[in-house]
Order: structure tokens, then C-alpha cells, then sequence
């Protein structure tokens, strides 16, 4: 639906975004991550005809973002960073306004800003002025601004910013209902938003891409479930002693005392399941109590700092 | 140009200068300034004639237009709502002239007021027909070529102050350059009347309808329009 090749863009000497290709199939949802200053925005920029690229390809529902503007405008919903709303408006004659310049047909137009209202839980102000709504409001205005000529592709520029945690997830659960049919492009430096809405993720730093996977992939690839969280009750020096001593464990961290006389430990192991198999043999020849041995994965958060701060090859 | 498109824009934008106090101060003031003006020359000159206060009136619009021209597109910009008209699938002549008609609209509601000079001239005295209307067009067309230029200078800077001063600074140069053309004399003399928009103005508040006058006018307004085209396309690159 979206494919991008070597896309360029740069200002003076400065390279926003450099040589950055990716594709994003039909109906999945796509999470540009970054600190800021990545060139997200710009690339988004772009891909909404908003701004030209210096080099390279983008095409939107198959027709290019710089020879057929125009029809890329009509596939795509796009949020910016900071919501393009009128605040002199109400929210009703703002939508029956983007209705109009986004070609929805006049017939179909009033059955269109209702079903927006609604899907957005904007009824009950659709009279108020956009200027006295709350944030969290006025991002739901932007929203519904998007997706009010039912767009196949949405664009979406950091959609939780400035929203409260409740609002966060609210909006999070509309975005991945939003998926399916549509194609959806969102930009965030948050990482959970990564992992609880997106299909597949691509982190970019200082206008390049430094990785670009699923969201499992990516955390799996670098943690590979090595990592043990082990909790144990007995004597917590026994019990480290014991576990360094097995074949296969590397390291063994104590992660201090629970209640009740249950310790808690970071186990690095070479990763096969034999490794757990004599864990677990261990702890019972100890007579110790086992409570738990789980994998760790490595949080998205992880590879995100790992990738943005020094060049680790994937 | 898609008529519905533009007419949606054209009438954002009307509404917009309603919401604001801006709106209606400006109104006030220009009704309240229009009327003391119209009632001083009548009692001094008691002649019917509408020539003196359009004068004025167009005085007026050479401070009072950049107030209403500079949010035009600097309010867009600063809201970030441009990027709004930019991936909607609207072309730049289209979200151009939307807004400029728009703004023209505001001025249209604002000459209202002569039409109450009109009923006056009208009823208390004899008037000729014709040269009223060459006035009006004059009037029309003069502050039509001052919004052009304000547009402008609006899409030029995202402060709404600049914009304003900007567009200020060229109408006042295009105003008194004439001036300069008369102490300047020779060609450049002419070029610099030529330029002037008060040499342009002049005949039809004379009551004379010189298509050359309504030639540079409307390419005043033309050149205004492109240009705010031409910047907004830059900015895109």
C-alpha cells in the first residue's frame, strides 16, 4: 500500500531523512520510532504530499506523492503532530467543513460527520467550540478529521501526545480498531505504544533506519529468552552458590529478598532448555521451593536504546 | 477549481473574522470613521457627490487592510492548520483565492455601510448615475489590489505582525511613490507614477472609467494572488 525507495530529504548540507526505504503491505499497522529529531515527521511529511523529497520514490495506494499529489490526498488520513483544527469552530461545522475540501460526497456527508462523531464518542460536543475542549478532545477532533472521507491509509503523527494515561489507551484501542481494512503509518518515541498497537515496527535515528522488523522479532532477536528471572525460597547464598555451579548458566544476579523467605534471581544461562531442566533438578535436590522460572525478554525499550545510542548490527 | 471546495474555504474563512473581536472592532470603527467622514464633507461641500468620501474611505483601507489580511495565511501556519489545506486534495490557486475571496467578503460586508451614504446622496440631492458607479468600482477595485497584496505578505511570514507590517510597508511605497515620480521627472519619473496606485485611482474618483486604470488594478490583484501561489508552492520544497 505504502512503498518508499532511498527517500531523501535535505536542507542545506542536513539530511532529515536519508536514502530510507520501507514498504507497508495493505492492513497492517506500521510504528515509526525514534528519538525525536529522527526525521519521522519529515517522512510522514512526505508521504502526505505535505512536503517534497530532495530524492527518492514514495508511492500512497499506487500513485506517487510528487508526480499525482492529488490522488495521494484523497487515500490518505493524516494527523500531524499538533491538530489541525480551527478553534473558533464547533466540532460539528469544522468536520461538515473537511468533508467539503476532502471531496465526501454532499449526499453522503451529513451520514458521514454522525458516523465520525460517534466512532470518535464525539456527540455530546459536537456543538462546543474546539477552543474550549480538553486535550484529549481535541486530538479525538483531529482524529475524526483523518478518517471523515474514510481514507484506505492513515497517517498518524504521534496521536497519544499530550493525552493522560486513560486517554492513551482509549486512543490506542481506536487505532488498532481503525486497522484491518486500512493501512496505518504512526509515529511515536514511546515504546509501549510500539509494542501494544503495531504490527510491525522501524526504528529510525538521525534519519536513517537501524532496524526494521516485527515488533516479536525485533525484541526476540536480541534477548532470545537467555535471560532467567528465577524466585527460590531458602537461603539466598546457598542458592547462588548452587545455581553458578550448573553447566550452561553464565551469570547469576540476586535480585534481593522477598517476603517470606523468597529470593529473587537474574539468571544469563546459554539459553537451551536443558539449562532449565537442571535449574529446576537443582532446586529440588536442595529441597528448596521453586516460584517462579520465566524467561526474560528484552523490552523494546532495550533494543531501542541499544540501536539509537551506539551502532550494534541487528 | 472545484466550486464546492472553494466556496467551503471562502466561507471558513468569512466566518473566521466574526469570531474574533477583531472583527467586529474593525467594523465599528470603520462604520463609526465612515460616517463622521460623510457627514463632514457633506456639510462642508453640500454637494452630492460621493467622489470625496470614497477617497478617504480608500485612505482608510491603506492602514486598516493589513489588520485584516495579515491572518490570511500566518494564522494557518501558526496553527498549524495549513498542514490541514496542504494533504487535502485542494489545489494552491484554490486555497488562495478561497481565502482572498474570503477576506474580500469581509470587505463587502464592510462597504455596506456606504450604501447608507447612497439612500442620502440619493434623496437629498440630484447625483449623476454614472460617475457613482465609476467610483465604487475605483473603491472596489483599489482595496481589492490592497487585500491581494496583504494576502501576500501574510503567506510570506507565520507572525501575524510581520505580515501585517509587511504588507503596510509595500501599499505605503506603492502609495507615495508617485511622489517621488514627480520630483524624479524624465522616464523614471513616469515608470515611478506609472507604479503608483494613487495615479490609478485618481480618474475614478473623477468619475472617469480608464481601462488602463482597471488593467494595472486587476494586475495588482493577479500578481498578489500568484505570488502567495508561488510561496506557498515553495514551501513545500
Amino acid at each position: 500500500m505504502i512503498e518508499v525507495k532511498d527517500l531523501t530529504k535535505t536542507y542545506g548540507n542536513l539530511a532529515a531523512i536519508d536514502k530510507i526505504s520501507f514498504s507497508v503491505p495493505k492492513g497492517t499497522i506500521l510504528g515509526l520510532l525514534g528519538p525525536n529529531g529522527a526525521g519521522k515527521t519529515t517522512t510522514m511529511r512526505i508521504l502526505t504530499t505535505s512536503l517534497a523529497p530532495t530524492s527518492g520514490k514514495a508511492t500512497v495506494a499506487g500513485f506517487d506523492v510528487v508526480t499525482a499529489p492529488q490522488e495521494v490526498r484523497k487515500h490518505i488520513g493524516y494527523l500531524p503532530e499538533v491538530p489541525p483544527i480551527y478553534n473558533e469552530m464547533s466540532v460539528i461545522s469544522y468536520l461538515r467543513f473537511v468533508a467539503d475540501i476532502k471531496e465526501v460526497p454532499e449526499s453522503k456527508k451529513a451520514n458521514r460527520v454522525g458516523e465520525v462523531l460517534e466512532m470518535l464518542d464525539l456527540g455530546k460536543m459536537s456543538l462546543r467550540l474546539i477552543g474550549h475542549l480538553s486535550l484529549g478532545f481535541r486530538q479525538r477532533v483531529g482524529l475524526a478529521q483523518a478518517l471523515i472521507h474514510d481514507p484506505d491509509v492513515l497517517i498518524l503523527d504521534e496521536p497519544t501526545r499530550g493525552l493522560d494515561p486513560k486517554q492513551i489507551l482509549e486512543i490506542r484501542k481506536l487505532i488498532k480498531s481503525l486497522s484491518g481494512q486500512r493501512t496505518i503509518i504512526l509515529s511515536t518515541h514511546i515504546l509501549p505504544e510500539v509494542s501494544s498497537t503495531c504490527d510491525d515496527v522501524i526504528i529510525v535515528d538521525q534519519g536513517k533506519i537501524v532496524a526494521a522488523d516485527s515488533v516479536e522479532n525485533l525484541s526476540q532477536r536480541l534477548a532470545g529468552g537467555k535471560i532467567l528471572d528465577l524466585e527460590i525460597k531458602g537461603s539466598a547464598d546457598e542458592i547462588g552458590k548452587a545455581l553458578e555451579k550448573i553447566d550452561g548458566v553464565a551469570a547469576v544476579k540476586p535480585l534481593g529478598r522477598e517476603s517470606r523467605g523468597v529470593s529473587r534471581f537474574e539468571v544469563s544461562t546459554d539459553g537451551s532448555l536443558e539449562t532449565r531442566e537442571e535449574l529446576f533438578n537443582c532446586v529440588v535436590k536442595n529441597k528448596w521451593v521453586l516460584y517462579q522460572l520465566s524467561p526474560v525478554g528484552v523490552s523494546l525499550e532495550d533494543v531501542f536504546l541499544k540501536l539509537t545510542t551506539k551502532d550494534t548490527a541487528l | 477549481m472545484n466550486a464546492r471546495k472553494l466556496f467551503a474555504i471562502v466561507r471558513r474563512e468569512f466566518s473566521a473574522y466574526f469570531a474574533s473581536p477583531l472583527g467586529y472592532i474593525l467594523l465599528f470603527a470603520y462604520y463609526l470613521i465612515g460616517g463622521y467622514f460623510f457627514w463632514l464633507i457633506v456639510s462642508r461641500t453640500r454637494a452630492a457627490t460621493m467622489s470625496y468620501i470614497f477617497q478617504n474611505l480608500t485612505f482608510i483601507f491603506l492602514f486598516t487592510s493589513p489588520l485584516i489580511t495579515m491572518r490570511l495565511w500566518s494564522e494557518e501556519e501558526k496553527n498549524g492548520t495549513a498542514e490541514l489545506l496542504k494533504t487535502s486534495p485542494l489545489t494552491l490557486w484554490e486555497i488562495v483565492v478561497g481565502k482572498y475571496l474570503g477576506a474580500c467578503s469581509f470587505f463587502l460586508v464592510m462597504s455596506a455601510g456606504t450604501l447608507v451614504y447612497l439612500v442620502f446622496i440619493l434623496s437629498l440631492g440630484n447625483p449623476d448615475l454614472l460617475p457613482l458607479l465609476s467610483n465604487y468600482l475605483g473603491y472596489f477595485l483599489a482595496v481589492m489590489a490592497f487585500f491581494a497584496i496583504g494576502l501576500f505578505a501574510s503567506t510570506i511570514s507565520e507572525n501575524q505582525i510581520v505580515a501585517a507590517i509587511i504588507s503596510f510597508g509595500v501599499l505605503l511605497i506603492l502609495w507615495v511613490i508617485g511622489v517621488a515620480g514627480e520630483s524624479a521627472g524624465g522616464n523614471l519619473g513616469d515608470f515611478l507614477k506609472y507604479v503608483s496606485i494613487l495615479s490609478h485611482t485618481d480618474d475614478f474618483y473623477k468619475g472617469v472609467i480608464d481601462l488602463s486604470h482597471v488593467f494595472y488594478l486587476l494586475s495588482l490583484i493577479f500578481m498578489g494572488l500568484f505570488f502567495s501561489v508561488k510561496v506557498l508552492e515553495s514551501k513545500r520544497s
